[in-house]
């Protein structure tokens, strides 16, 4: 359920044109009789008065093959059969396996309206990876329990050691990865945190400091603790709910944290305390933690600086990472956030991205399974990242033994990201998401993008509810761990009726 | 400390185009108001110089796929889609992604590095079904990539022995055999097609810098190499020894192509060509079914080191339905390890070796190093077409590039490859390529852990 602070608007596209599926071909035999504009109710067609010829056709307004079913299809009614529909090769430009066209489209549209689209002609809820999410399909009981929608809750605990440290509870399982600022731009940052403030949910501030702008939604930041120590301070440590250790990160695991030169402008450098220009690494790993004896001794020091605040110890998906988990939980985290191999970055080498450790459909399996067995799952709390896309990647997730994720790309493709992967070098990012160029960083504001985030959440909350209702739940909480709600189309061979999706 | 390796890229552009994967049209709507060429990052939309009333056609060769044009242009004028160029090049497993990542790596010796996260598919074929592991928090001896002056490529080539053995009084008596020390587990193993001079010498010429070998057929070995033949493996068959003793001589390796004869008497083999050289011996077996018992014989026998080549894209040769070279590597390293002889013997594999990724995983199923040959084609404007079968084209006028040009692209690719591989076994927190070797530990196979997984839940 949402919280009161949730409020929907529509926050259309800044931009004049979006990215068209269709493409409308108007031939020769167009006699300019201005039919097809009075008969689309999309705007696709425009005839404007005075003027001797109809206009391009708006190609993104229109709905594709599904509108030759209805009876003001342009296509159709065109007294001269000049107009012709068929896929526009634009759409193969934008996206890729992970999160195509369609997905990126979907979400464009959940940041626009703040709910789940009504196109039937975008699948938006699973990519073209062929493998770990996009292979598992949910299996939904038959007769369900019968549960109204607001009976149920999307919330989950976050520390669930009864420590005496703060009991905080999100309200949708879900919040924002560390972006820094330096990575992103201020807007970006500053929309995240108010977003997760509206959300009653967190983002955190990604290793590169606390810039001030963030205070007033100091209740929902996570302070970041990586290698380079960037704009770590005592008054960032004690002024947040949650500090969050980065051992290592999922893109690019065991090679610590690059912010090449070009980006490292004035503000960047001011907030990090270093010299502008120069490029700026995090070394991997810790040089004081060598053993998990030492990474207590970490969370010691946090738990000191702070007493009140709970600890996260992100990780990335090695082999290993179940004993990682486990060694996370006896040294008193509160959080073990593992972060698979397929997510996202602001700059990594392409061989770590693609090569580096599993992905993490078979981490989140592997550290439940371990946690379960060391009888600890129940005392702490499991939350993945690393290729959750979607609303449904979400309860996928959470079936297979998560608690809750973060996401990262999702929310950055709210702000009308492309992923066109330019984010690391020059000026950076050309849509002003992921730069801190002064005129690129300059290109939306926060008002804006924080309601495009509020809606982007919405929607997958809509999405997470309908789930619940389907499988008759209450809670989210009753989701984990849920592997039987699931199939693999591999794997799986039933042949009852009773499951899509 | 011993003098620690270096390599030297250089940026080395060539005036020529490649392969370009995007494509935009300035439709005739276009009311030349110059809204994409103020939105463009890139300048690839600027107003004509012959006429600047006008738009120029767009510089597509610049654009990064940002769709600031496409959608900010008022009368949605611009249209873009991918480059036929682009889509027709390569193939299944020569992707054109792939080719433009080399050409790059050439041109400046960078490892290519982007921003967002991983794009391709879940898992595929070969090579690419396999991830690396990398190692979180407890282990002592890493440095991830910042400790890279301390991890070292070099891998030997040649015959080990089991064990040491000592005399009565302690003294070794066990005869150590010689090995020759690479810097990197690549060597260069000249390509089948017919090249110009300038390619050939500069193959030898990088080899020689980048302290590894090219391995060439001995037909194409001529005086003017002779500098160099410290850095060449003469490649040829036993009947041709006799004929090239003058070659063999010079020679620190010789490659000896593999017949069902040599195994009748290895020993002479070896006693010949010990006669004119002391040169380590390679023999090389084109990967067939049953190529791990070929392999393990040999070893046996005594072979120092077996080089086991795969077609283009890495399959068995002659059974396009065969095992990939991953999986052949893996059979091979078992079946040796199996029969307690591993140790003993080098193994060389080649074909499908098309990005560094390859080299180090190659090196995890169990290869001692690897040979290249496409790659350094590639970084030179050589496109591949897969389809219908193997076809290669050259740029015009490739003959003509000076050889110092097209040695420092070679650089530059092994540079970034280099780089690369520092970079896997940074975070794999390997100190030493030669412990790369069959280290399956430190790699996760897409059925083995699929089927663990998922296998056992569903």
């Amino acid at each position: 359920m949402k919280p009161s602070t949730v409020n929907i608007k529509r926050a259309p596209s800044r931009f004049k044109h979006q990215v068209p599926k269709y493409k409308i071909t108007r031939s020769d035999d167009c006699i300019n009789c201005g039919t097809c504009a009075k008969t689309c109710p999309y705007g696709v067609h425009e005839r404007v008065e005075g003027h001797n010829k109809m206009k391009r056709p708006i190609d993104y307004k229109c709905i594709g093959f599904e509108c030759q079913n209805k009876d003001f299809c342009c296509v159709a009614k065109c007294p001269r059969k000049a107009l012709s529909l068929s896929l526009n090769p634009m759409y193969a430009t934008l996206g890729d396996y992970r999160w195509t066209a369609d997905m990126i489209t979907g979400t464009w549209i959940m940041a626009e309206t703040g709910l789940p689209p009504e196109r039937k002609d975008i699948e938006y809820n699973i990519g073209n990876s062929g493998g770990g999410f996009d292979k598992l399909r949910f299996k939904f009981p038959a007769h369900p329990k019968k549960v109204n929608k607001s009976e149920i809750s999307t919330e989950i605990p976050l520390n669930r050691r009864n420590d005496g440290r703060a009991d905080v509870v999100i309200s949708t399982p879900v919040y924002g990865g560390g972006m820094s600022f330096g990575s992103v731009s201020l807007p970006t940052m500053v929309s995240k945190a108010h977003n997760a403030t509206i959300w009653n949910t967190f983002t955190c501030t990604g290793e590169g400091g606390y810039p001030d702008n963030l205070m007033p939604y100091s209740d929902h930041v996570i302070t970041q603790i990586a290698t380079g120590l960037f704009g770590v301070r005592e008054e960032t440590i004690q002024r947040v709910k949650i500090v969050e250790f980065k051992y290592a990160q999922g893109a690019k695991p065991g090679l610590g944290g690059h912010l090449l030169g070009e980006k490292n402008t004035e503000s960047v450098a001011k907030m990090r305390e270093a010299v502008k220009g120069t490029s700026l690494f995090s070394p991997f790993p810790f040089h004081s933690v060598y053993s998990i004896e030492d990474h207590k001794k970490h969370i010691d020091w946090i738990k000191e600086v702070n007493p009140n605040a709970l600890i996260s110890v992100k990780v990335s998906t090695p082999n290993d990472v179940d004993m990682v988990a486990v060694g996370s939980y006896y040294a008193g985290a509160h959080i073990i956030h593992i972060d698979g191999g397929y997510g996202g970055t602001g700059a990594a080498p392409d061989i770590a991205k693609k090569n580096i450790a599993m992905p993490i459909e078979y981490a989140i399996t592997k550290v439940h399974k371990f946690l379960k067995d060391e009888g600890v799952r129940d005392a702490i709390t499991l939350i993945a990242s690393g290729g959750i896309r979607t609303a449904h990647d979400l309860a996928k997730a959470i079936c297979l033994g998560a608690d809750g994720v973060v996401i990262g790309t999702a929310e950055l493709v709210s702000l009308e990201c492309v992923r066109c992967g330019n984010c690391e070098s020059g000026r950076g990012c050309a849509r002003g998401i992921a730069s801190t160029d002064s005129e690129l960083a300059d290109l939306f504001n926060e008002e804006w993008a924080t309601q495009r985030l509020t809606n982007m959440y919405n929607a997958w909350n809509v999405q997470l509810v309908e789930l619940l209702q389907k499988f008759g739940m209450h809670s989210v909480k009753e989701l984990v761990g849920r592997t039987d709600l699931l199939k693999h189309i591999d794997y799986s061979h039933e042949t009852e009726l009773d499951h899509n999706g | 400390m011993p003098k620690k390796y270096h390599i030297h890229p250089k940026a080395t552009p060539l005036e020529m185009d490649y392969i370009y994967k995007f494509k935009i049209v300035r439709g005739d709507n276009c009311i030349n108001c110059g809204k994409c060429s103020k939105v463009c990052i890139y300048l690839a939309h600027k107003r004509s110089e012959a006429d600047p009333r006008i738009m120029a056609d767009p510089n597509t060769a610049v654009c990064r796929n940002c769709f600031r044009c496409i959608q900010e242009c008022p009368r949605g004028a611009l249209e873009k889609s991918l480059d036929k160029g682009f889509v027709n090049t390569g193939g299944a497993y020569w992707k054109p992604d792939m080719l433009i990542s080399l050409y790059k790596q050439a041109e400046d010796g960078n490892v290519p590095v982007s921003g967002a996260g991983y794009r391709g598919p879940f898992t595929g074929t070969g090579f690419d079904s396999m991830w690396t592991d990398m190692s979180e928090i407890v282990r002592p001896t890493r440095d991830g990539i910042h400790g890279r002056e301390y991890i070292s490529t070099s891998v030997d080539l040649g015959r080990k022995l089991n064990h040491l053995a000592f005399g009565a009084e302690g003294q070794l008596i066990s005869k150590v055999p010689d090995t020759v020390d690479v810097s990197l587990p690549i060597l260069f193993d000249m390509p089948a097609e017919n090249l110009s001079s300038n390619i050939k010498l500069a193959m030898i010429k990088a080899a020689t810098e980048l302290n590894t070998f090219v391995i060439m057929p001995v037909a194409d070995i001529t005086n003017e190499f002779e500098k160099h033949s410290g850095n060449i493996i003469p490649r040829l068959t036993a009947a041709e020894i006799d004929g090239h003793k003058d070659v063999l001589k010079n020679a620190r390796i010789v490659s000896v192509e593999y017949d069902a004869a040599l195994l009748k008497d290895f020993a002479g083999l070896k006693e010949k060509i010990k006669k004119i050289s002391s040169a380590l011996t390679i023999i090389r077996i084109p990967a067939s079914k049953d190529v791990e018992q070929t392999a393990v014989k040999l070893a046996h026998a005594g072979a120092e080191i077996i080089h086991i080549t795969t077609d283009y894209r890495g399959q068995e040769l002659n059974n396009p339905s065969g095992r990939h070279l991953k999986d052949i590597i893996r059979a091979v390293h078992l079946k040796l390890v199996e029969d307690q002889i591993r140790d003993e013997t080098t193994i060389i594999v080649s074909g499908g070796i098309g990005a560094a990724e390859h080299v180090a995983k190659a090196m995890l199923c169990g290869a001692d190093l690897t040979a290249i040959d496409l790659p350094l084609l590639i970084g030179l404007g050589v496109r591949i077409f897969e389809e219908q079968e193997k076809y290669l084209v050259f740029p015009d006028g490739l003959a003509k590039i000076p050889t110092p040009i097209i040695t420092q692209r070679m650089i530059n690719l092994i540079s970034a490859w280099h780089s690369q591989i520092l970079e896997m076994m940074g975070a794999m927190g390997i100190r030493e390529a030669r412990r790369l070797r069959g280290e399956s530990g430190r790699a996760i196979f897409f059925e083995e852990i699929d089927k663990d997984t998922f296998g056992k839940l569903f």
